[in-house]
């Protein structure tokens, strides 16, 4: 019967071109290739941080471009979150930014894989390095050359809400303190706030915060030499897995659901939403303000309390500025750098907003500009930097992370979290955390 | 039947033809005939979407073919290394399994239930009510929102520990957890953000309805069969084709869900890869941890397995969807 169209076909026939469409959008998605470079003949400059970090970054480089007037510089900022897949996709893309914030963590995988330009031949003429430490310049070294130049001076501090501490009538710990100081304190917050406060957020799973120092106490780094295998010892992992188990018995610190909530988002930390006084994670005060309205004060990570234990702590790059190898503007990009690093009035503007300054000059500089909070910080640092240089049992500071190493975070904070939740326990997920780690370094 | 009588309706009688129309239809079949050969209009005409066709799927789909037996991170130059990846995925990969069983636990749970509700709503809502399009809009309304990276936001602070549903359960007397954070609900707080976009298959559900044929009813009626008997007797087996349409695509859609996945856990999977849906699981190889060889491999799996599962529905169909043809 001519032009009659059956339910049946027309079915089918819709049926068809909807799974035909849907199935190609799921795998078109993962295509690579590499396009031609960015035309745009401003210099493009990415960076993750604050509001605040955000104003200072944007302050300096207008006063930057008012004495470089050739230069003219697109800024493109956002949150931590996909700020590094963002970049991976550029570049990938060919359209990867001149000039970059890059982290410590990071710079030796972007590095070894030819994403960045080394900078070694700049300095001294158009890059400025005057007191800049080897050490610190060790952060953004790779293999001998320097891919990063470091924002200032970092190292791992406890945040801690002092008003608090001193509403419940709990003393303030000495800087000199131990783990089973830790423990001891978070107990007694439990204690007398009713159980309505744990001590610290749990941190079984956490790594430069916390576990990196406690390794490093015991003599052991994260990652051997070559980055092709872990550094530590199952005992270590263990003695550290078995600590935050009783810590969390005793109520020292909170149950897994809030420890999972504050995964990868600050704003759910445990200190911020009011159930802690104490925690290992440094960007609660580091990145810009404070978001609580507690009096903040610092402390540096706690000492091992058995004999033989090591200084942990050491002193690292802060945030990085690295120059993309891709780029035609390098130069450019150097001068930047340079600007960001010496110029008075630009380390003014920035203040603690990306680290502690590098050098003797820029740290006097800002002291008189500084709040309580950050003259407190900035004093923290200062006590931590002066114990590590006059320690003589400290270990070097760790290599750049070899590649693979922010999915060994992740394995260890998922175990913590794992056992936490009781869907494991310590003794067999020590077997598949060392299984799992080898996987991914060896891949 | 109803078919018969569209026929009849839509096919006019065609006017008598009059020998200078017959000479007209000649001349253009001879022209058509000539053309045919060297006629490389119609593909001028197709270019624009070839290039589409060939630059924007079936290239790249080729390409992640390629790339899914290669070692590439997506800043070097790939390496060949064969079928490892297809190899680790399925023997050295636990994380895979999780996302494995978190998605197939989703798309079993979530595609039945937004599908009957769906189908329930539909039911409720081909009734002959005043302002009845006033209440189909508020109904596709989550529909449209739901997909926004804004209500999976909203989605996360509802089912948090201090957020919005525990304060109701609050009024009972029952003390909620934080369901977005405890492994053993995560993924549900998921699923109940799919079924509340039951919208699109609603309104295939209710544009099948209004075709089903008003006499079988009335029959059905007189003969005294009670409305349920009418549901499970008459609706349900001349809705088959549709219900067959809406589960193939809800499948199909469930198995690719990012977006709720991604924004819920903060791109964590977490926790302990409960919302590691597998698309979320292919994007955080391909573009966090820089391994888009791996990714494209997963994606060639996935996309075995969803059409592994709509050919199983079709051949499945032949047995359960009713054509009245």
């Amino acid at each position: 019967m001519g032009h009659h169209i059956s339910r049946r076909t027309l079915f089918r026939t819709a049926s068809g071109l909807a799974v035909a469409g849907a199935l190609g959008s799921a795998l078109t998605a993962c295509g690579g290739g590499t396009g031609a470079g960015s035309t745009n003949d401003k210099l493009t400059m990415t960076w993750w941080g604050s509001d605040e970090r955000h104003a200072a970054y944007k302050k300096v480089l207008a006063a930057f471009q008012k004495k470089n007037s050739s230069i003219e510089i697109e800024e493109r900022y956002s949150g931590y979150d996909g700020y590094f897949d963002k970049f991976n996709t550029n570049v990938a893309g060919g359209s990867a930014p001149d000039l970059l914030q890059m982290d410590t963590a990071l710079v030796a995988q972007y590095a070894r894989k030819g994403v960045l330009a080394p900078l070694d031949s700049y300095v001294g003429k158009s890059l400025d390095l005057t007191g800049f430490s080897k050490t610190l310049l060790a952060a953004g070294t790779v293999d001998g050359k320097l891919y990063g130049v470091p924002s200032g001076i970092g190292v791992n501090q406890l945040t801690i809400n002092r008003s608090g501490l001193e509403k419940l009538g709990v003393a303030y710990p000495d800087p000199e303190w131990t783990w089973a100081d830790l423990k001891k304190v978070s107990v007694e917050i439990h204690k007398k706030s009713g159980g309505k406060l744990y001590g610290t957020d749990d941190v079984g799973g956490g790594t430069l915060q916390a576990f990196e120092i406690f390794a490093r106490e015991k003599g052991q780094q994260l990652f051997s030499t070559d980055g092709k295998k872990l550094g530590f010892t199952s005992d270590t992992l263990q003695e550290w897995w078995e600590y935050w188990a009783d810590m969390r018995k005793a109520g020292a610190c909170p149950p897994p659901a809030i420890t999972s909530a504050a995964h990868n988002d600050l704003t759910k930390n445990a200190i911020v939403i009011g159930k802690a006084l104490f925690t290992f994670d440094t960007g609660v005060y580091g990145a810009g303000g404070s978001i609580t309205d507690a009096t903040l004060d610092f402390l540096p990570t706690p000492r091992g309390d058995w004999s033989g234990a090591r200084e942990g702590n050491y002193v690292n790059g802060g945030v990085l500025l690295s120059a993309t190898k891709a780029s035609k503007r390098v130069a450019d990009s150097v001068k930047i750098v340079s600007f960001l690093a010496q110029d008075p009035t630009a380390i003014k503007d920035m203040q603690l907003l990306r680290g502690i300054p590098p050098t003797e000059k820029a740290r006097d500089l800002i002291k008189a500009g500084l709040n309580d909070t950050d003259k407190r910080n900035l004093a923290m640092a200062d006590y931590i930097s002066n114990r590590v240089a006059k320690a003589t049992d400290v270990l070097e500071a760790p290599q750049p992370p070899p590649q693979g190493a922010d999915q060994i975070w992740d394995l260890l904070f998922q175990s913590n979290l794992s056992i936490a939740f009781g869907k494991t326990t310590v003794k067999s997920q020590l077997g598949k955390f060392f299984d799992q780690a080898a996987g991914i370094l060896s891949a | 039947m109803t078919t018969a009588q569209t026929d009849e309706v839509v096919k006019e009688p065609p006017a008598a033809a009059t020998p200078s129309d017959e000479r007209e239809r000649e001349r253009m079949r001879r022209r058509l005939a000539r053309k045919r050969g060297g006629g490389w209009w119609p593909y001028v005409f197709l270019a624009p979407w070839f290039v589409g066709l060939f630059g924007l799927t079936i290239y790249p789909m080729l390409d992640s073919l390629y790339l899914s037996f290669t070692k590439f991170d997506l800043l070097t130059s790939p390496e060949w290394i064969g079928g490892d990846n297809y190899d680790r995925m399925f023997t050295d990969d636990p994380v895979f399994w999780d996302s494995v069983h978190a998605t197939l636990l989703y798309v079993v749970v979530s595609v039945p239930l937004k599908l009957a509700l769906a189908l329930g709503v539909a039911i409720l809502l081909n009734r002959p009510l005043r302002g009845i399009g006033l209440y189909r809009a508020a109904f596709y309304l989550p529909s449209l929102l739901g997909g926004a990276v804004a209500v999976a936001i909203v989605w996360r602070q509802v089912f948090g520990g201090d957020g919005l549903f525990n304060d109701v359960l609050g009024w009972f007397g029952i003390t909620g957890q934080d369901w977005i954070s405890s492994p053993d609900t995560a993924l549900y707080t998921l699923v109940l953000l799919a079924v509340w976009q039951f919208g699109t298959p609603m309104v295939i559900f209710l544009a099948g309805l209004k075709q089903l044929p008003k006499d079988v009813y009335e029959a059905a009626a007189i003969d005294g069969a009670s409305p349920v008997t009418r549901f499970f007797k008459i609706t349900l087996p001349l809705l088959t084709p549709i219900v067959f349409f809406n589960v193939v695509l809800q499948i199909i859609d469930a198995f690719k869900t990012f977006t709720p996945a991604f924004v819920v856990s903060n791109g964590t999977g977490g926790p302990l890869n409960s919302t590691m849906l597998y698309s979320l699981y292919l994007y955080k190889k391909g573009f966090t941890d820089l391994q888009m060889g791996y990714a494209s491999a997963l994606a060639w799996v996935l996309f075995l397995v969803i059409a592994g599962f709509t050919a199983v529905n079709f051949v499945a169909s032949r047995y359960w969807v009713h054509y009245d043809d």
